[in-house]
């Protein structure tokens, strides 16, 4: 059985800005002969592999790439050149809260987040119960969500993402909103994706602390390449070393 | 070809999620106002009483097809379906730049964003017809067999619909200008389009405008069904089918190719 959930091969990641977004601008470049694109590379010629039950994390000054090595993994962006393959399902607790819609109610909201998840009606039905429980905003569930704080918006979209029974948690940044006690909660709940074996979690973060205590091995992403990749610890001393010399 | 039937099976994977977005489409949309679900109604009949007033006692257009029928009807028969189109097409081209932030997050078929705008036009649609209806009951317009041809109509308009509004909902993501020229062009299109005039008005040497216009040929075959008791222009009909189809292949084939970059692009 291969056990590689997650392939990068040479993947390379150009964008292509325009620099124009409206006709007002975009006729006169025309005619004057302006370059209309802007090109800008983001990943430069990546490979790596994930295998099945790890725990990744992944560090990188701002503009490195991070985010779009999830954005790749979830399926959302397709790489320039080279490939990636996942199996699985994803789920990508990526800003949490994008599928809400805030004239209805946490309920109506938790069925809608789940569908774009990819869950069946019966799966949420199922599960209705233990999200309300985690979320612990029982009380507003059948409030619009509008009328919510950010921490219960985030508490409530954490909720939902977790009981997708994912096979690919892709995190990021999202545990830096909440209080202390829903964080923990978080963490917790992580622990167990990280124990139960079939899960593998990618997790983006600026916290360099979270990511020693929390995963088993590290990308390091500086100027649109791996700089290094494994042993937690020491990725994060090289990457403070190459702050510290700037 | 290949494409749609690909593309159907996608849809129908995630059919759950595109019953969802539909519903939080209609759903929301009204929540907030006082007169809700009504809007949909009094909306096309405000309409229709004005343009009614402007074209029927001051202009003087006549309905032609039959002396009887009051323009009114005869208005607001083709003018329900051409809102239909109208509406769908520009809120299906804002569907996806709405939901930009779902599209750089999470994977699903674009094409859903698209559908379930569609689909919720559909069921204002719907809704609007009660007063259509209500007005041939009180009105005592006879009808027949023939009334069934409005669900091949009613099918061909989608079909040419959901074509151009793929088209229009994935080049409005690269330039924003293009739900401003689309409202335009859609002001000038109900003008080419026999809605507030017959068109057996129409001179003979223009006529081949009105064959070519798929808007047309659906309204006016409304109206011959509906009103008229009689069968559809076949060959006009089957010339609108078969554009219709071409518009919706070539639609679904730019929509296919920019959908990779979609997430680029916001």
């Amino acid at each position: 059985m291969n056990d590689t959930v997650i392939k990068f091969k040479n993947v390379t990641k150009k964008f292509s800005l325009l620099s124009q977004k409206t006709f007002k601008e975009f006729i006169p470049a025309l005619i004057k002969g302006e370059e209309t694109k802007k090109g800008f590379t983001a990943l430069d010629d990546i490979s790596f592999e994930i295998q099945k039950g790890e725990t990744i994390g992944i560090i990188g000054p701002n503009g490195s790439g991070k985010s779009t090595i999830l954005k790749l993994i979830a399926g959302v962006m397709s790489p320039t050149t080279g490939t990636v393959t996942t199996q699985g399902k994803i789920s990508p607790l990526i800003e949490l809260g994008a599928g809400m819609h805030p004239e209805l109610t946490g309920r109506e909201n938790i069925y809608l987040n789940g569908a774009i998840l990819g869950l069946k009606r019966k799966d949420i039905d199922k599960n209705i119960e233990n999200i309300i429980d985690f979320s612990e905003i029982r009380e507003f569930i059948n409030q619009p969500v509008k009328h919510y704080s950010s921490g219960m918006y985030m508490r409530l979209a954490f909720s939902i993402a977790i009981h997708v029974e994912p096979e690919i948690l892709l995190v990021d940044e999202i545990l830096a909103v909440g209080d202390t006690d829903f964080q923990a909660k978080c963490f917790k709940k992580m622990e167990e994706f990280k124990a139960a074996e079939n899960v593998t979690t990618v997790f983006v973060s600026h916290s360099l602390g979270q990511v020693e205590s929390f995963c088993t091995r590290v990308i390091y992403l500086n100027h649109h390449q791996i700089l290094f990749d494994g042993d937690p610890s020491k990725a994060i001393q090289i990457y403070l070393a190459d702050t510290e010399n700037k | 070809m290949l494409a749609i039937v690909k593309e159907i099976k996608d849809v129908i994977k995630w059919r759950e999620l595109l019953w969802q977005m539909t519903s939080r489409e209609i759903k929301a949309r009204y929540k907030q106002s006082i007169l809700g679900y009504f809007w949909v109604i009094l909306n096309p009949l405000a309409q229709m009483l004005v343009m009614s007033f402007a074209f029927s006692l001051i202009l003087r257009i006549p309905t032609n097809a039959a002396g009887n029928i009051p323009y009114s009807i005869f208005l607001f028969v083709a003018l329900l379906p051409w809102n239909l189109f109208a509406n769908s097409l520009s809120s299906a081209c804002g569907s996806l730049v709405s939901s930009s932030s779902l599209i750089t997050k999470v994977y699903f078929p674009r094409s859903i964003l698209v559908l379930s705008t569609i689909i919720a036009k559909i069921v204002d649609f719907l809704f609007a017809n009660i007063v259509l209806i209500f007005y041939m009951v009180i009105y005592q317009i006879p009808i027949n067999f023939n009334l069934l041809w409005i669900i091949p109509i009613f099918f061909i308009q989608q079909i040419f619909t959901l074509g151009l509004s793929l088209f229009f909902a994935a080049a409005n993501l690269i330039y924003r200008d293009i739900q401003y020229l689309l409202s335009l062009g859609l002001l000038l299109w109900m003008y080419l389009t026999p809605i507030i005039y017959p068109a057996d008005l129409v001179p003979s040497q223009y006529k081949i405008i009105f064959q070519l216009n798929p808007m047309a040929v659906i309204v006016n075959a409304y109206r011959q069904t509906i009103l008229g008791g009689g069968v559809p222009n076949y060959t006009s009909f089957i010339i609108a089918f078969l554009l219709s189809l071409i518009v919706l292949i070539l639609g679904l084939s730019y929509f296919k190719s920019r959908e990779k970059l979609f997430a680029d692009n916001i």
